[in-house]
């Protein structure tokens, strides 16, 4: 018995259209071609927390998956802080929230956090158990929070973000730089 | 090498492979923006296209799996399936040269990539590349004629 080519590609095309149909049905369904994620962006300059409202600059950077773009700019709601997306931070202005006591979340993975982290931040790891709700319960949600990972090029931070914006955080903000700006800076650290 | 055209061998090999391919489809169904944000860690394919990959492949999978469950066009299916296997284990491997520590999205949220995974899904590339060559007539749904 030879392998038939043809039957190959019936079976391919038949799970193709079962995958497209069941997806149009499916109320959880994806649309077909996916935007990029773009995240609002926080200029370094602002400092009149908590009434954060980016200033337009023309600037974006496009990461790999992730678009960053700044020309976006927050509206106002009747609470100033409240985000209508995690907004994107960069060093100075997440060394501000810091000197003012807020949450830091280090979603890389545990043994990333033991070997050295933000003094005082929390560990969610995002791709670790998803049992971390005791202690997301310790955290209020109209509490800003900073989540971090690794780098520029790390996107667990972005992901950790949506995801905590999802669950009903509305302050958000996501630390872009991470764990290497803030050793290049030598802001306090712990092990 | 006898033992590789034995026919209760070539049985538990293709239910072992079927069943893995129709978990981690289904897997991935109950989950697909799940696993488009897991295609997309791999930093491999463009952002417009991962949509269309995390709908479509699961299925393939999955249909695949199930026809191979029940013995129908084995050497194809298994040929299928050798096919996704290869790609997934390329995928891991440039991720793993890049560095990247990243979800496998294997089966859903959990595992990361590493070379247990590669090691995981070498073996099942031998498995469905065993079972293209020799298929498996043993226990199987087949047309009276």
């Amino acid at each position: 018995m030879k392998i038939s080519i043809s039957k190959i590609f019936v079976i391919i095309v038949v799970s193709v259209l079962i995958g497209l149909v069941y997806n149009d049905f499916n109320p959880d369904g994806l649309k077909l071609v996916r935007e990029e994620r773009v995240l609002n962006w926080a200029n370094d300059s602002l400092s009149s927390f908590p009434n954060i409202k980016p200033p337009v600059s023309d600037s974006s950077i496009t990461l790999n998956t992730f678009k960053v773009d700044s020309s976006k700019t927050e509206t106002k709601k009747d609470d100033a802080s409240l985000l209508e997306k995690p907004i994107a931070i960069k060093i100075d202005f997440a060394y501000k929230l810091y000197k003012q006591g807020i949450k830091f979340i280090d979603a890389r993975p545990v043994e990333e956090f033991a070997e050295g982290h933000i003094k005082g931040a929390i560990n969610i790891p995002f791709y670790g158990s998803e049992n971390y709700e005791n202690v997301l319960s310790k955290i209020s949600k109209d509490q800003i929070v900073v989540t971090y990972c690794s780098g520029e090029d790390c996107e667990l931070s972005i992901l950790l973000g949506d995801e905590l914006f999802n669950k009903g955080y509305r302050k958000v903000y996501v630390f872009f730089g991470g764990w290497n700006d803030w050793l290049l800076k030598g802001y306090p650290t712990s092990k | 090498m006898k033992f590789l055209s034995n026919k209760y061998f070539l049985f538990i090999l293709r239910i072992v492979i079927a069943y893995i391919f129709i978990y981690a489809g289904a897997e991935k169904i109950a989950n697909p923006d799940n696993f488009a944000l897991s295609i997309s860690n791999y930093r491999l394919l463009p952002t417009a296209s991962l949509n269309f990959f995390a709908i479509i492949i699961p299925w393939i999978e999955i249909v695949s799996g199930l026809l191979l469950l029940f013995g129908i066009l084995t050497k194809e299916n298994s040929a299928i399936i050798l096919f996704l296997l290869m790609i997934f284990t390329i995928a891991i491997i440039i991720s793993l040269f890049r560095g990247l520590s990243i979800d496998c999205g294997c089966f859903g949220k959990g595992t990361q990539i590493g070379l247990f995974k590669l090691g995981e899904n070498l073996l099942m590339i031998i498995g469905s590349f065993v079972l293209t060559i020799f298929g498996s007539d043993y226990f199987v749904l087949r047309n009276k004629d």
